[in-house]
């Protein structure tokens, strides 16, 4: 009996180990970073044709953006390129000097096309929403119902962001904390940045700061007490960490900082009225403001607006521009922006960023003049660890299909986002095997 | 011919049974209150290890406990009451609850939004925020008004700050009504602890601009280290 209740014992403490990083496992330090890392997820769908995958013909499957199916309005870059019929879709936009050919969607992105890995073709092997959008920002597909990996936030967060007040915020991004996460980096998840200044305020007419940090303090110790004597230890640590975590964010009057009226008078750069982004946009200034602050390693979230199946398909275009204008501005704050730590750096020298979305669109309007789900992708890797101006990948030209294009270690195959997801951590230094099952680096987009 | 095939059946029946023999007498079974004492269970084990650890409730079974706990109030009339009005407005106090539906994990699918399955930091800020609102209405109305009937603080102040043991009886009573169970079988020091707290918070407090002062105030601590408490929202 008492073998029995050692193993036990010993099974339980090993469960309390489980949430310590992988890192700190293996070297017995807690790693940091000096990096910020923005994750922006195109929720819906976005049509790869408009911007990173650009079709103006007639070939095959393909019916090309155009004037005959959406409208033009607004559209920047767009001129005309007849298709025959009188209407026109539109002429490729090829940035001076740039490898990379957009559609005219891509708005004012393609000032930065120097500095972007543009992954084309990815094979996504899905036409689901939920499953593509865990796939993208994962690498792994849903099992059943179920997430079975961790996001690639999370990832970096517990690998490098534990001694950040804010190791990763999660605004309507699918973050997910599966395994070997480190209870402090489980995503901070709101659906707006007013709702952080809304849960962190307090009122001052019924007691005093002191005596509510009094509480907190007392119930950590509650916490810790707890997990001596549980079973399973894990969840009472994990509640006392985030107490503590909680004692330090307050300590931080945020809530004032963090209020999309504050954002919106300090980065009046970003475009808040007549934007179908605009909530992007406040997302964007507070990623730039938490980073000011250094008190964040990750910002996730989301444009929306991409599941364009209807007449609703006249908007994408405009949607995308003004996403892809939204994070243009933000790279321009990047690049004047100081580094709070890095004396002489700007934050574009050590900000990481990765666009994605859970599929593209097909390549035929349907019969009510949108386009369904398609399981070809791309991603957009914006970072100074990243070779710019490359494009990995591609679709073939009658199908928009992802093509067999790159000799990984198994094969001949599509880059995928598992490729990608394991290329990014490479890059951050966490070594890709641990987290994503199916990934492959890709060294040559690697500076 | 129907009745006819019913009745050849019938007496099948009963011929059958006829010849069946008579059966033995069972063996008593001694009632031992053990499973395997049972016939049949000789072989069998008991499983009592445990199966899964503390989970987090969804965040709909907090927001009912909130309003069963602090008045039976519905959600609107809470959020309207939480808000307070004319002398005793205080909009910093509470928001909406929509305010914090996000943070507390509820799902959202328009937006493909998962339940969250996790605490967090910010959810934790969302249960403080909350459980401060909650029990600060409360002790306004139980403790510095006397209204009756009193929703959460339902025994009589002691006209000083409470002995131990006066203490102790009082806070049984609210351990049992957060937690569901008495203070002294809590695996921690627990009475001891929140004696402190509202010790300290009784004394703490000089500002003449805060409501809750004195005794009141050292109550009002407790709450929220019951309402906050791991017990109250770990499963």
């Amino acid at each position: 009996m008492n073998t029995r209740r050692s193993l036990l014992q010993f099974l339980g403490g090993s469960l309390a180990a489980s949430f310590v990083p992988w890192r700190a496992l293996a070297d017995g330090t807690v790693a940091t970073s000096e990096d910020f890392f923005i994750f922006i997820h195109a929720s819906g769908g976005w049509d790869v044709m408009l911007s990173t995958d650009p079709r103006n013909t007639r070939t095959g499957l393909i019916e090309p953006p155009s004037t005959g199916n959406m409208t033009k309005t607004g559209i920047r870059l767009w001129t005309d390129a007849p298709l025959g019929d009188g209407t026109s879709s539109f002429q490729p936009v090829q940035p001076k000097g740039s490898n990379i050919v957009f559609g005219p969607a891509i708005g004012n992105m393609a000032n930065y096309a120097s500095r972007m890995t543009l992954f084309n073709g990815l094979a996504m092997n899905t036409v689901s929403h939920p499953d593509g959008t865990i796939f993208a920002a994962t690498g792994r597909h849903l099992a059943g119902g179920r997430v079975p990996a961790s996001s690639v936030d999370t990832i970096i967060a517990s690998e490098l962001g534990t001694s950040q007040l804010l190791p990763v915020v999660s605004i309507r991004f699918p973050s997910y904390a599966i395994d070997g996460i480190d209870p402090r980096a489980i995503p901070l998840k709101v659906d707006s940045i007013g709702a952080i200044g809304r849960v962190l305020t307090r009122s001052t007419k019924y007691s005093s700061a002191a005596s509510r940090d009094a509480v907190t303090l007392m119930l950590s110790e509650e916490a810790r007490d707890l997990a001596k004597e549980a079973f399973y230890p894990e969840p009472q640590q994990n509640f006392g960490l985030q107490l503590d975590a909680l004692r330090g964010i307050l300590a931080g009057n945020l809530k004032d900082a963090f209020t999309d009226a504050t954002l919106k008078a300090k980065y009046p750069s970003f475009s808040y009225t007549g934007n179908s982004q605009s909530v992007g946009a406040i997302n964007s200034a507070f990623a730039l403001e938490a980073m000011q602050r250094n008190i964040l390693r990750c910002a996730s979230f989301t444009f929306s607006g991409f599941d364009t199946h209807t007449t609703n398909y006249d908007d994408h275009a405009a949607s995308q521009q003004d996403m892809f204008d939204t994070i243009a501005e933000f790279i321009k704050q990047l690049d004047t922006i100081p580094h709070p730590t890095k004396t002489g750096k700007k934050l574009a020298d050590h900000t990481h960023v990765l666009i994605i979305s859970e599929f593209c669109r097909t390549p035929q309007i349907n019969i009510l003049g949108g386009r369904d789900h398609y399981p070809n992708n791309s991603a957009i890797i914006v970072s100074p660890k990243f070779k710019g101006n490359t494009v990995i990948g591609s679709s073939d030209k009658d199908q928009l299909l992802p093509v067999a294009s790159r000799a990984f270690a198994s094969g001949t195959r599509a880059p995928a986002p598992p490729d990608i997801l394991s290329t990014l951590l490479s890059s951050a230094g966490i070594e890709p095997s641990t987290f994503v099952r199916d990934g492959e680096v890709m060294k040559e987009v690697l500076v | 011919m129907r009745n006819t095939i019913a009745c050849s059946f019938f007496f099948a029946v009963l011929i059958e049974s006829g010849c069946t023999k008579t059966p033995e007498p069972t063996k008593a079974v001694a009632v031992s209150g053990k499973v395997e004492d049972l016939p049949g269970h000789e072989s069998l084990r008991v499983d009592n290890s445990h199966k899964e650890g503390p989970r987090t409730l969804s965040a709909e079974s907090y927001i009912r406990s909130y309003l069963f706990l602090f008045g039976g109030l519905s959600p609107i009339d809470s959020q309207t009451a939480l808000r307070g009005s004319g002398a005793t407005v205080d909009t910093t106090l509470f928001d909406t609850w929509s305010d914090y539906l996000g943070a507390l994990g509820m799902p959202d699918y328009r937006e493909d939004i998962a339940r969250s399955s996790q605490t967090n930091a910010l959810m934790i800020a969302a249960f403080e925020r909350i459980g401060v609102a909650l029990c600060d209405r409360a002790a306004e109305h139980d403790l510095k008004n006397g209204a009756t009937p009193a929703t959460v603080f339902t025994f009589k102040k002691t006209a000083a700050l409470p002995t131990r043991a006066e203490f102790d009886e009082r806070f049984d009573g609210l351990h049992r009504r957060f937690l569901g169970y008495p203070a002294k079988l809590a695996p921690t020091d627990r009475s001891s602890r929140f004696f402190t707290l509202l010790t300290n918070a009784s004394g703490a407090t000089t500002d003449p601009t805060i409501r809750l002062t004195g005794q009141d105030a050292g109550w009002t601590a407790v709450c929220y280290g019951l309402i906050r408490h791991p017990e109250f929202h770990l499963y």
